[in-house]
Formats: C-alpha cells, sequence, structure tokens
C-alpha cells in the first residue's frame, strides 16, 4: 500500500491547527475533521478488499479556513484527502475555494453569490458528504448520494447565486449554480458509460438548483434540487467508441422532520441519461431511473443514537429487474438494483469524538464500486456489509 | 395504616418536587454598544443560525455560545430560540464544512461569557438572570 505523505502533513497541521485555534485574529476560523473506518463483507468488495476479510481502506480527513472579512464578505477553502478502495487515493485536493459576497441583507433576507470552487446544493446531505458528525450513518444512502459519482457531484468551479428569505410562513433558501464539473475519473465513466474506458469525459457547462423550505423553526424541511448536467466524450485513436454525448438530468424530492428525539428523512431521485453518438458497440439511448430512501434516527440521549434505513435503487425504470439488460449485454440483471436495508448505531463520545457502527443487507449489485469489483460476473446478489467509524472534529 | 398512607404520599411528594427541573430564566444579553434594545424571536434566531450577521447600525454580530450539552444551553435553546440544540449544530455543521459561513463562538462557563460579552464589540449571548451584571445589557426578545 502507497500512503501519500500529504494527508500526514494536512493531519499535522490540523494538530497544530487545534493549538493555534484560540490565537487567530477577530473573523479567523479553522476547522477540520478526520475519520477511519473498518470494513468487512461476506461477498463483493467495497472500498477495498473486504469480501471475508476486513479493510481499512475508508479514510477521509479534511482542514478548513475562513475569513469574515465584514458582514458582507466571506473566504473560505477546504483541504480535503479521502481513501476509498480502488475509487479514491487519498491525494490532497482543494474541495472548495469560494467567495461569498452578499449583495444585499436585511432581517428577513439575504441574497449573494458565491464564486470560485464552490459545493453543489444536492439533496440534504451533499454539500456536507464527507464529513462524519455531518451525516447520518457512516455510508450516506447510496440511491441518493451515489458515491461513484462522488467526486463528479461535490464540487465544481462556477457561480452560484443564493437568496434566502425568513417569514411567518418558514424560511426559504434559493441557490443557483453553473459549474463545469469534473467527469474525467473511472468512476464517473463507469456510471455513465458501463466501465472505465479509453478516452475521456469533457463535461460542458451544467446546472444545479436547490430550493429548500423550512417550517416552523425548521422542524419540517422541504427541498427540490433539479440537475442538468451536459459532457461530450473524446474517443482516443481505435477507440471502439464514437465522440458521443452525454445529457444527464436529475430530480431530488426531500422532506425532514425533526423532532426532539427523533428525526424521519426521505428522498425520491429521478434522474434521465441520454448517451448518444457513440457508435454501435455501446447502447445509445434514454434510461430513466429512480431511487428511494426512508430513514428514521431515534436518540436515545444526547450521546447515543439508532438508525434504521431502507434505500432502493433502480438503473432503469422500464427494466427494474435487469433481466433485458442482462440478456443484451451477458451482464448481471442484479447490477441493474439495489434494495439496502441498513441499521446502525452513534456515540458521541464527546464533542469532538464519534463513534459508530452499521450494518447493510444488500439484494443487488447497483452501486457497488467499479474498481472493487473489476469482473462483475463474479459479484453476488444478495450480500452483508458491517462497517465501524470513528471520527474526529475540530 | 392511615398514618403510613399519609406518610408514604408525603414521601412521593417530596420526591416528585425533588425530580422537578428548575426553571432556567435565561436572559439575552449584549454589550453595551450594540444599538438596539429588543428583536424579534425570528431575527434571533436567525442570528444564532449564523445567518443573521449585522446589527441594523451594520456592526458586525458576534455570537457567543456555551457547548451543546450545557444545561444553560439546551434551555435557551428551548425557550428562547425554540429550536432542538441538534438543529444548531446541524445549520453550523453545513456552514463551516461548505464554505458558506462560520460558526459561533464557544465558551466554557457563564462568567467566560458574560465577560467576553462585555468587552466585544456587537456581541450577543445568554445568562442566567441571577448572573446578570452591570457590564452587559439585556437584550428583550419580542
Amino acid at each position: 500500500m502507497k500512503i501519500s505523505p500529504f494527508p500526514l502533513l494536512l493531519l499535522a497541521c490540523m494538530t497544530s491547527a487545534v493549538q493555534a485555534a484560540d490565537a487567530l485574529p477577530d473573523g479567523v476560523q479553522l476547522h477540520g475533521f478526520a475519520s477511519q473506518s473498518v470494513i468487512g463483507t461476506d461477498h463483493n468488495n467495497f472500498f477495498g478488499n473486504t469480501q471475508n476479510s476486513v479493510s481499512l481502506g475508508f479514510t477521509e480527513l479534511g482542514a478548513n479556513i475562513s475569513w469574515r472579512i465584514n458582514p458582507s464578505v466571506q473566504v473560505s477553502a477546504q483541504a480535503l484527502s479521502r481513501r476509498a478502495g480502488n475509487t479514491d487515493n487519498g491525494a490532497l485536493r482543494i474541495d472548495y475555494a469560494t467567495l461569498d459576497l452578499t449583495a444585499y441583507a436585511d432581517e428577513t433576507s439575504r441574497y449573494g453569490v458565491y464564486l470560485g470552487k464552490i459545493k453543489n446544493p444536492y439533496g440534504l446531505y451533499n454539500e456536507t458528504r464527507d464529513v462524519a458528525f455531518a451525516r447520518p450513518s457512516i455510508l450516506l444512502p447510496q440511491s441518493i448520494y451515489f458515491d461513484r459519482l462522488r467526486n463528479f457531484a461535490l464540487s465544481s468551479p462556477g457561480v452560484g447565486l443564493y437568496a434566502q428569505h425568513n417569514s411567518a410562513f418558514g424560511d426559504l433558501s434559493l441557490q443557483v449554480s453553473a459549474v463545469k464539473p469534473d467527469a474525467g475519473n473511472d468512476e464517473s465513466e463507469s456510471a455513465f458509460l458501463g466501465r472505465p474506458r479509453a478516452g475521456s469525459i469533457d463535461s460542458k457547462t451544467s446546472y444545479v438548483g436547490r430550493a429548500l423550505l423550512e417550517r416552523d423553526n425548521g422542524r419540517f424541511k422541504l427541498a427540490l434540487t433539479g440537475l442538468q448536467v451536459n459532457a461530450n466524450y473524446q474517443p482516443t485513436i481505435g477507440d471502439p467508441l464514437l465522440a458521443g454525448k452525454i445529457g444527464f438530468t436529475s430530480w431530488v424530492i426531500s422532506a425532514q422532520y425533526n423532532a426532539e428525539n427523533w428525526v424521519l428523512t426521505s428522498e425520491y431521485a429521478r434522474g434521465r441519461i441520454n448517451d448518444r453518438g457513440f457508435g454501435p458497440f455501446f447502447l445509445n439511448g434514454v434510461r430513466t431511473g429512480s431511487s428511494y430512501y426512508i430513514q428514521g434516527t431515534y436518540m436515545l440521549s444526547p450521546k447515543w443514537s439508532l438508525l434504521n434505513r431502507y434505500d432502493v435503487s433502480y438503473a432503469d425504470n422500464s427494466d427494474k429487474s435487469g433481466t433485458g439488460f442482462q440478456s443484451i449485454t451477458g451482464l448481471p440483471a442484479y447490477s441493474r438494483f439495489a434494495k439496502d436495508w441498513t441499521a446502525g448505531v452513534t456515540y458521541n463520545a464527546s464533542r469532538n469524538w464519534q463513534l459508530r457502527g452499521e450494518l447493510h443487507h444488500v439484494d443487488g449489485t447497483f452501486w457497488l464500486p467499479y474498481g472493487d469489483n473489476t469482473h462483475p460476473a463474479n459479484t453476488t446478489q444478495n450480500w452483508n456489509m458491517w462497517l465501524l467509524q470513528a471520527a474526529y472534529r475540530f | 395504616m392511615n398514618n403510613s398512607v399519609t406518610v408514604l404520599l408525603r414521601c412521593l411528594i417530596v420526591l416528585s418536587l425533588m425530580l422537578i427541573k428548575p426553571a432556567w430564566a435565561v436572559q439575552v444579553i449584549t454589550n453595551p454598544d450594540v444599538p438596539v434594545s429588543g428583536v424579534s424571536q425570528n431575527a434571533l434566531r436567525a442570528m444564532f443560525a449564523m445567518k443573521l450577521l449585522q446589527w441594523p447600525d451594520g456592526r458586525p454580530v458576534r455570537v457567543f455560545v456555551l457547548p451543546d450539552d450545557n444545561p444553560l444551553h439546551r434551555a435557551f435553546c428551548k425557550e428562547k430560540l425554540e429550536l432542538y440544540p441538534y438543529q444548531l449544530r446541524q445549520t453550523w455543521d453545513r456552514l463551516v464544512y461548505s464554505g458558506t459561513g462560520q460558526a459561533p463562538t464557544e465558551v466554557d462557563s457563564e462568567t467566560e461569557m458574560l465577560s467576553r460579552v462585555a468587552r466585544t464589540p456587537g456581541a450577543i449571548g445568554y445568562v442566567r438572570n441571577s448572573r446578570l451584571n452591570d457590564a452587559v445589557r439585556v437584550l428583550t426578545v419580542e
């Protein structure tokens, strides 16, 4: 295993940052997070060689600095390193580097713009999906927060306009961004084109927007997200694929109820992929997939909480069982859906430390990472996974 | 027989009185330079959610809080903001880890809260009624 020195450097910076945090100039804040997971499965591999084995292949490290120059201007940047089996190698990258300019603000409204590399608003959890403390579980529901499209969906260079308005009816927040997402990685290629390809995907200007309504002091949240991604495929010489075009449209409806001791959350997504012009050696055409989850969290005490979730994904609504896909491609039918029952427990040991345990019982392999399972025929339809995670933040 | 029932009842009443939590009587306080003496509950909530960042005269709002599990913080969230503490924490986490805002300054005790609010221009915080002093001003919430 090759360990890059950057995450260790980041950790060292984080440690000294904790000590320095009190001595910072006015308006400057430093924060960070770290997590390490242990994963095992009875069949298939998830984030490393986990089948009848144990993997330490899932590590998240991040640190950020923000400077609120005045009430209308903030600059912030976050560095991130993530190891996730064969899908992410821990290389240090800039997660965001954002200039937030508020054009107008009063007691009830705020309007402004985000510039730079910005986080994409998508559903309830996307912007903070790498921070264990900001997630309900070790793994987010893969139906909506498909880790194969993570690098693609997380943050992108672009411009975002935002508007917030508070009234007696509720708090409304809107954000619309025009961005250029990063599609040039193996997992994005696998998600859009079946497996990593010789050529590359070059994204064009894409749009993402979310409207979020919070009623009754945030007890009830309702959100609608829309995403339109456009990309071109650049074949190499001798590539069986031609220079095709990819269009991906996705809509997500999110709802959450926050009670004193429990939270009920559900999100439903519908995504439409339009692959065209790839030539005879590819399944061109339009297909619509759908996914949803329903999740309950129960807080036994401020320290202990339990989670239960049912999470379903279908690659193609017109072929939910995948048998049509199997008869054309010879690949397993069960790679076109996944139904995941999850049970989890969280222990908040202190303000900075958290421990989690989680069990998944999964029927189907739709969101199984390609990088960890390069031979689809060697996968198993019904499989179980357990995870343990320790997380730290400041 | 009657006597022992009375004794038992008395014991139960004393026990249940001991179990009732004392009311916290939380007061919202500001630095004396803050140009307003009262705010709406919506505005107060927006300030502690780190969404309303300036006072009406443009001066930056500086928010001070006690740790999430501090009983006074929990009482303040419920009584003054009508929010659960975990909701505020989620809001701050989202701001801090997405580059769209900052977290409030966390202090360890009411004593530190009083001294930081007293010496920081634009500061807002909270203490128990019994801890009020002349170096800070009470902000009324309508």
